[in-house]
């Protein structure tokens, strides 16, 4: 593993109005790594996925990517990210094809080898003959796809997926899982943000877990077996403060009584 | 045509591309402008507008094919240019064209831009590429420069053309730069408008308050189209000289109409208008560049904001109203006892309140009512409009007043069943409802508690002031058979549950018949009512059998079984 860290967020802090979302965030992350980043609902994570891609550009502390700091240069970092938000925006009037060919000139991608790629990762992705297609008419996963492919088209050093599983089929989620073991072979570094404790279980090398905008447990899924429980399900109940579910359980039985 | 209207967005593109390089220096990536201008304007090519709303949902999508929107925009361009040719001086023609044209694009700025301008997409596909800020901006201005200036010369086209043969072809070129003026001029209003909404409004507020401004629109239009005729005669107009009142300098369109008058009629022209022309040249330049480098980053800013606002940090506004709440329980307690029955006037009552593009729809059917009304009223020939009014006062015609409320219900009800989100009604289909008619019962009731009987009850405070308390048995037997008519609309026209459909096409022609004969029913009912409101008692005795009627049907409506209720693909 390479020394130097390739992402250093340090003592980042974000509030909206008075309410502290993020609590002095650090961590370093090492190139290769696939980073799974868990939490439960409200914990912070989509903040700090935001703050990590550029979209918020007003918080509290230092984040550098590559070197390079945020505050400096969040063009040069976007260079290096690749991004597939969790809420499937997308310009749906336009055709996969125009969509991407959009995305790449967007990152400055020569059109001969902009069209050649998007053509094969389509093809790739199943999505082979709805290329010319108009994505207003597409499912949920096809559209997935498309964003999944514009997060990749210009070939990045670090790729962010949230929650990129949403509306796949099984087939494509075992692909999908496959396709982010063999980009961290790669060299890409892969910061996945999910609530699918399984898939999460099984793609990352470190895990993270995120609370109340602190950081509670970082590790391999390994060794946060070691400390606290044998699933990562269990592991996440435990350490997000619902330890005893059955209470809960028991309060919703009681409530027919 | 298409490939015109394509090769048109090509065009203004290479204009465009002519100021790359100064852009360039200002540390803009022209290779990223032109790309987004590029994918906006296509994308703007395959938005249906807003503006033509009406016909959106008639039925191919051809009709909306942006070849036949430029062919309107150019008729509709041709009935303002007529203007030009009311007056003899062209002085005081132009004024009033530039009003026409300066409001209309005002308001169609506003109200078909918006949700252009606040497009929350870019937030999530613009900004985690590196883009710098300001390609960001100049490409949202650029934008909607091209927009308008393709708007602004289909408009005037024309206006350009009759020009030409009012004034004299030398008035041509000129009157293209003042229709290019009067652009640069709309766009700064806009943008002012825009900050001050901003400014003063929150970002949830923001979209409520611009689709009341389309609601506005419309309803000026409708009005205007209407009622304008009637109210002014156009031989008269062409006699007012506006400019004859001093405050007429202020107005922004005479300073544009004053460049003519400078230019081709110089010895008419006073020192007044000279420098009334030259404000009108430099203060939309003036403008313009305010715009760029003073308004629109804050702009830029603000806007952020309300792509951004997605019930991120609004948590406060939802407590304090229990209280009214409360209010709304009980009335439907008591107006809808059976649960079920209640549970459909609830979600009824809070939809439609809520639901913008249900509003959208509804909303100008309350203005039209007057509207209709005072068309009809004013119809008479000859008279002045004071005998007109005269004549109104002494007459019967406020029955009819509250028959054209039909007209909001039947609104009302084509719209109820329509919705874009209408995939969440799967609750109807997956639930043990044995009577959806008690669902479309409770819906009906919350449509006439919500909306119908306070907009009767205003008319009525309005119709009694007017013509007296005699009216007063009359508005109860004209609403009597007005629910009438929307029960006989909602059985046999209203298929669906509350917001269970998706917005399609109107229905075919069988329905059609269906409709107009529900009409002609009323018509026959009401045209009997009129004849005897000669005898106040008879009127009084009529409202028991109407009322049995009212009942009667409601029972029915509320057996209604799901093989009446057209179900949808969720």
């Amino acid at each position: 593993m390479n020394e130097h860290p390739l992402i250093q967020i340090q003592n980042l802090t974000k509030s909206y109005g008075d309410k502290l979302v993020l609590k002095g965030l650090s961590l370093d992350i090492y190139p290769g790594q696939v980073i799974g980043y868990i939490g439960p609902n409200g914990a912070g994570k989509s903040t700090t996925v935001k703050i990590l891609t550029g979209l918020i550009p007003d918080f509290e502390g230092e984040v550098i990517v590559d070197g390079i700091r945020m505050a400096d240069d969040p063009l040069a970092i976007k260079r290096l990210i690749g991004y597939v938000p969790e809420n499937a925006e997308i310009y749906d009037v336009l055709t996969p094809m125009e969509y991407l060919d959009f995305i790449g000139k967007l990152y400055g991608m020569e059109e001969g080898l902009l069209h050649q790629r998007a053509g094969k990762l389509l093809s790739a992705f199943g999505l082979g003959t709805n290329g010319d297609d108009r994505m207003d008419t597409f499912s949920k996963g096809m559209k997935q796809k498309v964003l999944l492919i514009s997060g990749i088209i210009h070939n990045p050093k670090i790729i962010i997926l949230d929650e990129p599983l949403s509306g796949l089929d099984a087939n494509a989620v075992i692909m999908i899982k496959e396709l982010i073991m063999r980009l961290s072979q790669e060299g890409k570094t892969i910061f996945y943000c999910s609530h699918m404790m399984d898939v999460v279980e099984k793609v990352s090398d470190r895990i993270l877990l995120i609370n109340k905008g602190e950081i509670i447990a970082d590790g391999t899924f390994e060794s946060l077996k070691q400390n606290h429980s044998d699933t990562l399900e269990r592991i996440f109940s435990k350490l997000t403060g619902r330890e005893d579910s059955s209470t809960e359980t028991d309060a919703i039985i009681n409530a027919f009584d | 045509m298409l490939l015109i209207l394509l090769s048109t967005d090509k065009l203004f593109l290479r204009l465009v591309s002519l100021f790359y390089p100064v852009l360039a220096k200002t540390g803009v990536d022209t290779v990223q402008l032109d790309e987004i201008l590029r994918v906006k304007l296509l994308m703007d090519n395959r938005r249906p507008k807003t503006l033509f709303a009406a016909k959106r949902n008639s039925q191919n999508k051809n009709a909306q094919s942006p070849w036949m929107i430029s062919f309107l925009q150019i008729l509709m361009g041709f009935f303002i240019g007529l203007v030009l040719t009311l007056n003899q001086m062209p002085y005081v023609g132009q004024t009033y064209y530039f009003i026409i044209f300066m409001v209309l694009m005002a308001l169609t700025l506003i109200s078909d831009f918006t949700t252009v301008l606040v497009d929350t997409r870019d937030q999530f596909i613009l900004l985690p590429r590196p883009i710098n800020d300001r390609t960001v901006a100049v490409s949202r201005i650029l934008h909607i420069s091209i927009y308008v200036l393709r708007l602004a010369l289909l408009q005037g086209l024309p206006a350009l053309v009759i020009v030409g043969f009012v004034d004299g072809i030398l008035a041509v070129p000129i009157f293209f730069i003042q229709l290019l003026e009067a652009t640069f001029l709309s766009i700064f209003l806009v943008n002012i408008v825009y900050l001050l909404l901003m400014r003063s409004v929150s970002p949830q507020k923001f979209k409520d308050v611009i689709s009341y401004f389309q609601i506005g629109f419309s309803v000026l239009i409708f009005a205007s189209y209407y009622l304008l005729p009637r109210l002014i005669n156009v031989s008269v107009l062409g006699n007012i000289n506006l400019l004859s009142h001093w405050w007429a300098y202020t107005l922004p369109p005479v300073w544009i109409a004053a460049m003519n008058e400078a230019l081709i009629h110089t010895s008419r022209a006073n020192y007044i208008t000279i420098l009334l022309a030259t404000l009108g040249f430099t203060v939309p330049i003036l403008g313009l560049w305010l715009v760029a480098k003073v308004l629109a980053p804050g702009f830029n800013r603000r806007l952020s904001v309300i792509a951004t606002s997605d019930g991120n940090s609004n948590t406060t506004g939802q407590v304090k109203k229990a209280g009214k709440f409360n209010l709304i329980e009980k009335m439907s307690n008591v107006v809808a006892s059976d649960p079920v029955e209640n549970a459909g006037f609830r979600i009824t009552w809070k939809l439609a309140a809520r639901t913008r593009e249900f509003k959208m729809k509804v909303y100008p059917a309350f203005a039209y009512v007057p509207i209709y009304f005072l068309y009809f009223a004013l119809n008479g020939k000859g008279d002045s409009l004071s005998d007109r009014w005269e004549k109104l006062q002494h007459g019967h015609t406020y029955v009819f007043l509250i028959y054209l409320c039909t007209f909001i219900l039947s609104s009302m009800l084509m719209h109820i069943s329509m919705s874009e989100k209408y995939k969440s009604a799967w609750v109807y289909y997956a639930l043990p409802i044995g009577e959806p008619g008690k669902i479309l019962s409770g819906m009906y009731k919350a449509i006439i508690c919500l909306y119908f009987l306070p907009y009767c009850l205003v008319l009525s405070i309005g119709i009694i002031a007017i013509w007296g308390p005699a009216a007063i048995n009359d508005i109860i037997l004209a609403f009597l058979i007005s629910l009438i008519y929307g029960i006989l609309m909602a059985l046999f026209m209203v298929k669906g549950l509350p917001f269970s459909n998706p917005v399609v096409a109107k229905q075919g022609g069988g329905k059609m018949v269906t409709s107009l004969l529900i009409l002609g029913f009323i018509g026959a009912i009401g045209f009997g009512h009129y004849m005897l409101m000669r005898w106040e008692m008879a009127v009084w005795l009529a409202i028991i059998p109407a009322l049995l009627l009212n009942w009667i049907m409601f029972r029915s409506y509320k057996r209604r079984s799901w093989d009446d209720v057209e179900l949808s693909d969720i």
